[in-house]
């Protein structure tokens, strides 16, 4: 009897567990992860398509020796990345439209937007 | 050159803003400004450090190190700005009221050396990439030594302002410099919170920039006074005015802890 109390107890917290676990496990499945890269101070690609109202994981790779500092006004980021390395950012929501952004250590070459449909 | 002025200037305006109202402000509290050296010499060699460790450090925590470090060095800033308007307060309502010189000076190079470590590695990391590695010292330098040149002019300036006026003004004025720099920080550590997934996602709330764009000289000028964004999320916007409510009642509780003091005095 006691035992099977027990069992109650364990399958009753397992269940919460899970459920608890759950949403964390569907957040990480969901979010589209996209990248581009930085090679002689520009973006490749220069425009980068990315799904509206959904947050997306944005992975940046800096294929060049110089370090470069991701930046954008309108998409509210900011991230140094070093030479020859990459950094994760998280992007969004995003109504649809045009975001720009930049490398802030060539402000000159370094352009490209994200345009999220 | 012009991205080195460029690159340099909106790194130090931030930090000149904080330094200047600071050394007004601890001059009105009966310190003399020469911390500020102290400050500044602990700065460069934590924006060294940071610079020189920005690889691994960026690796650490999932990749998201350099958002916890600048957001936990933007959050403990604004702190101690809370904690030097609970002596400027006191002081206000009671001048004859000893500020605890130890804990002001405390206060004051903490935060100098934080904020010029958070501003300052960025300018590292260029000016040894871009100047002394791609061996274009003169260009870099020079670029870089006209953004610092007019940080410092317009940081010249603004001290100068704040110490034209009388002690109780002074004090009153570097409370709210310092109660909006505070807010505009704890916004910006919303950002980087946000940018590495700590903070919930959120779509933004309003976009003024085609009223005042975020890159314009303006929009460089206000965000680095009042922590302007031209499109905050929600938790940004909390941020923002959260430390503002917070800080106004730790700023209440020092006018009324000196008020009643003043009262037992009389009686």
């Amino acid at each position: 009897m006691r035992g099977n109390q027990a069992l109650q107890w364990k399958t009753f917290y397992s269940v919460w567990f899970a459920l608890l676990l759950l949403p964390m496990g569907q957040a990480i499945a969901q979010t589209p992860v996209f990248e581009i890269e930085i090679r002689e101070h520009l973006f490749f690609p220069a425009e980068l398509e990315i799904p509206a109202n959904q947050k997306i994981k944005l992975i940046i790779y800096n294929r060049d020796p110089t370090p470069e500092e991701f930046e954008s006004y309108e998409l509210n980021r900011e991230k140094v990345i070093v030479g020859n390395s990459q950094g994760v950012v998280f992007i969004g929501p995003l109504k649809p439209g045009e975001y720009p952004f930049f490398g802030e250590f060539n402000l000159k070459t370094a352009l490209g937007k994200i345009i999220a449909k | 050159m012009t991205d080195a002025v460029v690159i340099v200037l909106r790194e130090v305006l931030e930090a000149m803003l904080l330094i200047c109202m600071l050394m007004a402000s601890s001059r009105a509290m009966g310190v003399r400004a020469r911390w500020v050296v102290i400050g500044l010499v602990l700065g460069c060699l934590g924006a060294s450090l940071y610079g020189l460790n920005l690889e691994w450090i960026s690796m650490s925590f999932d990749g998201f190190g350099q958002e916890l470090v600048n957001s936990g060095l933007l959050i403990l800033i604004a702190l101690m700005l809370a904690a030097h308007n609970f002596l400027a307060v006191q002081r206000i309502v009671d001048n004859t009221i000893k500020t605890p010189l130890v804990i002001l000076l405390l206060i004051c190079i903490g935060t100098v050396s934080m904020a010029v470590s958070r501003e300052g590695a960025e300018i590292y990391l260029y000016l040894y990439a871009y100047g002394v590695l791609a061996d274009n010292m003169s260009a870099v330098f020079s670029g870089g030594a006209i953004g610092v040149g007019i940080g410092l002019s317009l940081g010249t300036f603004y001290y100068y302002a704040l110490s034209a006026l009388d002690q109780r003004q002074r004090l009153i004025s570097c409370c709210i410099l310092s109660l909006v720099l505070a807010a505009g920080m704890m916004a910006q550590a919303a950002l980087y919170l946000a940018q590495a997934d700590i903070l919930p996602s959120q779509f933004t709330l309003w976009d003024t920039s085609n009223i005042v764009a975020e890159s314009s000289l303006i929009g460089e000028l206000l965000h680095a006074a009042l922590g302007y964004e031209a499109s905050p999320t929600l938790s940004q916007a909390l941020m923002y005015s959260g430390s503002f409510v917070v800080s106004f009642a730790v700023m209440i509780l020092a006018w009324w802890l000196a008020k009643q003091r003043l009262l037992s005095r009389k009686a």
